[in-house]
């Protein structure tokens, strides 16, 4: 019997007698049909065919989730979560009180990035400050301020000096501001900490933009950051807590 | 009912994004006590420091102004 070229269906020879064409056609037909239902095995709407290990075979992949994107695993396409990057608002906390607590921090980031405005407390003047999971027992950071002045301090910090260190920041002022950006903040080794912000400072020279540095040198992930001002209860200001990945 | 002594903290779940403001336990406010103190005693370095500094411009005859247009 002869054979079409590319998927070998059998079809009658030249020399076949016409009383067997209805079972060469039905044959060829048949032939037809598997070949094409092994080429397109989808069943389902969005359905995508990519070819298999086996010649003329082609393996149906279903309709990933929404948000999903084609990818590769193990050399076949799949479909899989879209990478995700980018910052996360966790938490919009507004200032109140002796102390302040942000709790319950995810620990499914890379890096913690915090916004802090207008900042003012009731009673007085004095510094601001953070503590990693309440941890205020070891102070200092380098701190700059204007970025002329390096003042002394500990590379090693549990605690994070907010506000410059040379004078105690204004507390009526609503322009203090701040970032501060705390990355592996979820190990259990000592974690990279920076501060960049303004404090008006009263009486005192350097009273515009600063920055500090140093490493949290704290052995446990950081769940939770408790603000504080050493001259009083904090009166106002607004904390965005972004997760980093 | 009792006034109240201690001073009031506020607690925000970033989880649940429940806020709490309540008065210090007698354990947080021991410890907010002994934090006060220290920032206090580094405080009064930093002060003894700029002291020193002030007496530095003094002895060299330099003003608030000068230091300002020295450092700014």
């Amino acid at each position: 019997m002869a054979t079409t070229t590319n998927y070998g269906w059998t079809t009658p020879d030249d020399t076949a007698l016409v009383k067997d064409g209805a079972s060469a056609i039905r044959t060829l037909g048949s032939s037809v049909d598997t070949t094409t239902k092994a080429l397109n095995p989808s069943t389902t709407l969005g359905d995508i065919e990519y070819r298999s290990s086996t010649a003329n075979t082609n393996t149906r992949l279903g309709i990933g989730t929404t948000g999903q994107v084609l990818t590769v695993a193990g050399g076949v396409p799949s479909w899989a979560a879209a990478a995700t990057g980018g910052m996360t608002l966790l938490s919009t906390t507004t200032l109140s009180g002796a102390t302040v607590t942000i709790s319950s921090i995810s620990q499914d980031y890379l890096s913690l990035f915090a916004v802090i405005t207008g900042v003012t407390n009731a009673t007085a003047d004095g510094a601001f400050q953070c503590g990693p999971n309440n941890n205020f027992g070891v102070t200092s950071m380098i701190i700059t301020d204007n970025c002329v002045t390096p003042l002394f301090g500990s590379y090693a910090v549990n605690s994070i000096r907010l506000s410059p260190d040379d004078g105690k920041p204004d507390r009526t002022s609503a322009n203090n501001c701040l970032t501060m950006r705390i990355d592996n903040y979820t190990t259990s080794t000592y974690k990279p900490v920076q501060v960049y912000g303004y404090f008006n400072v009263s009486g005192n020279i350097y009273d515009r933009g600063y920055f500090g540095m140093g490493g949290i040198a704290l052995t446990t992930g950081i769940t939770s950051l408790v603000f504080n001002n050493a001259g009083g209860n904090l009166s106002t200001g607004t904390v965005l807590l972004y997760g980093v990945k | 009912m009792a006034k109240s002594t201690k001073p009031i903290i506020r607690i925000h779940n970033s989880e649940t994004n429940e806020v709490i403001d309540r008065e210090m336990t007698d354990d947080e406010f021991t410890k907010y006590q002994a934090d006060k103190e220290l920032e206090n005693q580094r405080e009064a370095e930093i002060q003894a420091k700029a002291a020193e500094r002030q007496a530095i411009a003094d002895r060299l005859g330099l003003t608030a102004d000068d230091l300002k247009i020295l450092l700014g």
